[in-house]
């Protein structure tokens, strides 16, 4: 980002929380709603600075680091009666024209019973993070590798051959494969969570076990409003709580996420469904002035038969360890370790993981000046066993206005 | 108005003195507070969990300016705020300084109790429904009480130098007494602000004074 337009940002940050500001801490922190509270309206307000990450570690696509944003959520919830609910949240990313990024419509047949569906675009049922990225809810202004890396592996574009990918490791924020989609392109993260997928979704049950499933336009990587391929995925996640403030449940996950313009390319024998398949298990623990959590999200996708290996199937593994401590009213402080894996790949010349594993450590402390307005900052390093840069550290600071 | 006042001293106060007064009352409460409602839950798998409703009507009346002597009593009380479906009850309590208030968590989920008001900065950390926890209120003025993990959660809690205030029933009625007879400002306060201020004179033979308050 040019000085210029970080100064942009910067006013544009000031200029708007100072708009927020007065609405917001009059209210302490209420939404604004409407007709007897059936019209709510929220919205975060959040802007992220630190310094350049020439070597793409926070880039959740080309052109958007997440330790580098200023992102705005309006979010609207309208209920009819006990029953119905429609739920929407449109975004804004360095004032960039809104997009909508939750919409559904949210049914409760029976007051009585624990029985939800919702349709549309929808919150993920898979793991945890993913419903919990918004920047009041994250200790540390970055993300989980699991939910934000890019890896190499594109959904509209595939590799011919096993060293295409040795040559690409580590340079997922911009990848080209001569099968599907010509141009230069981000790749997928294991889950993405700045998009949701659209689709139907069931909640049953809740304390102590609560089983949630979903059926959806595109994948975990890939998420769709439109269809691109034909295929849906199936994910569904169970959580157990066998005590209050101890969670732990697990996910699954399994869809088509190729696009129809890389899958055309192929020859018409492998052609057959390539699919994203994933596996999660989550863990939180909360008790006093301490939240610790868990994460691990296995991810394998099928690939067609390419030059130089007889793998059928990339997979990759990411772990997370996350804790929160209270030390002072309103200041806390936090960590998080993370590594991402990717499975090996022999060819006759060489044995190497598909694509290069980075490891994070983040650390740093927040303090609530008002109940919603936070600030925090933070010391991020990250180290990546391949690509052109190999690690980078960061400070970063984030303040978070909500309400 | 804030609480500041209530550290002036009035008229001189002593049970055994002379005859002493009440001050009695009705507030009512014109407005139609919103309910205090969560923020959209865009994140969330299905309906929300039904909760209580607050009753923002309650009011409390104090006295701005308190009898001398007022100040002096050194009695140690305590107090109750519940958390209870999902709200806390009552939405507004009143008390003097030096007041401890116990937090029972009376719902089966966690509930994180604390405040950010320069009264009283506290955080009680989660506990579980069946514990309790508790805070000593020593400095004058008004405190506000979130729950961290629901939004919709507030309380007000009011703490006075002195024993002269009253909160409303759930007809708006109120009663302050063992007032010594003099001539006292007085306070209606409703859902974070005083919203009226009255003057009224205690007789030297003692005796109740109706006060109403209107509170549009």
């Amino acid at each position: 980002m040019a000085p210029r337009e970080i100064a942009r940002s910067l006013r544009g940050l000031a200029a708007s929380l100072l708009a927020l500001l007065p609405a917001a801490s009059a209210g302490a922190g209420e939404p604004f709603s409407f007709a007897g509270g059936s019209i709510r309206l929220g919205a975060e307000a959040s802007g992220t600075l630190s310094g350049p990450d020439r070597a793409y570690f926070n880039y959740t696509d080309y052109e958007r680091s997440n330790l580098r944003i200023f992102r705005l959520n309006l979010d609207l919830e309208v209920t009819a009666g006990p029953h119905f609910a429609f739920v929407g949240e449109v975004r804004s990313d360095n004032f960039a024209s809104p997009r909508p990024y939750a919409l559904y419509v949210r049914v409760h047949p029976w007051t009585s019973r624990s029985f939800d569906v919702q349709a549309g675009r929808i919150p993920p049922v898979f793991g945890s993070y993913a419903r919990r990225r918004y920047a009041a809810d994250n200790p540390l202004p970055g993300m989980p590798l699991a939910y934000q890396y890019l890896t190499t592996l594109r959904a509209d574009a595939l590799p011919s051959a096993a060293d295409e990918l040795w040559e690409r490791r580590g340079s997922g924020w911009l990848v080209r494969y001569p099968i599907g989609a010509p141009n230069f392109g981000p790749g997928m993260p294991l889950v993405n969570a700045e998009r949701w997928d659209a689709g139907v979704e069931v909640k049953v049950g809740s304390d102590p076990v609560e089983l949630t499933a979903a059926l959806t336009q595109g994948t975990l990587s890939h998420p769709r409003i439109e269809d691109d391929n034909g295929g849906k995925q199936l994910s569904a996640r169970l959580a157990w709580r066998p005590v209050v403030g101890l969670a732990l449940a697990f996910s699954g996950a399994r869809g088509q996420y190729v696009a129809r313009e890389a899958t055309d390319a192929l020859p018409p024998a492998a052609r057959g469904p390539l699919r994203q398949h994933a596996a999660g298990f989550d863990a939180e623990y909360a008790a006093g002035y301490w939240i610790l959590r868990a994460e691990a999200v296995w991810s394998g996708w099928d690939i067609p038969p390419i030059a130089g290996t007889p793998k059928r199937r990339l997979d990759a593994l990411g772990l997370m360890l996350e804790a929160r401590y209270k030390v002072a009213p309103g200041f806390y402080v936090a960590g998080r370790a993370d590594h991402l894996g990717f499975s090996r790949l022999d060819t006759a010349s060489r044995s190497f993981d598909w694509d290069a594993p980075v490891t994070r450590l983040e650390i740093g402390v927040g303090y609530s000046i008002l109940r919603n307005l936070l600030v925090k900052a933070a010391y991020q390093h990250n180290h990546r066993d391949g690509g052109r840069i190999h690690g980078r550290d960061f400070l970063a600071g984030q303040a978070v206005l909500w309400f | 108005m804030l609480l500041g006042p209530l550290a002036v001293a009035g008229p001189q106060a002593g049970a055994g003195r002379g005859p002493m007064g009440s001050i009695r009352g009705r507030v009512d409460v014109k407005r139609e507070p919103p309910p205090i409602e969560p923020r959209p839950a865009v994140a969330s798998l299905g309906m929300p969990a039904l909760r209580a409703v607050p009753d923002r009507k309650r009011s409390v009346v104090y006295l701005a300016t308190a009898p001398q002597g007022a100040f002096e009593d050194a009695e140690r009380p305590r107090a109750v705020l519940d958390q209870r479906n999902q709200a806390f009850v009552p939405y507004v309590l009143a008390i003097r300084a030096g007041t401890t208030v116990e937090f029972p968590n009376r719902d089966r989920t966690y509930h994180n109790v604390f405040s950010f008001s320069k009264a009283k900065r506290f955080d009680l950390g989660r506990y579980a429904g069946g514990l309790s926890r508790s805070v000593n209120f020593d400095e004058p003025g008004v405190v506000r009480v979130f729950c961290e993990i629901h939004s919709h959660m507030s309380a007000f809690i009011l703490v006075f130098a002195h024993r002269y205030f009253a909160t409303t029933d759930a007809e708006g009625r109120y009663r302050i007494d063992e007032v010594p007879p003099g001539t006292y400002t007085v306070v209606a306060w409703n859902d974070g602000e005083a919203r009226e201020t009255r003057t009224v004179r205690i007789p030297e033979s003692g005796g109740p004074v109706e006060l109403d308050f209107v509170i549009e």
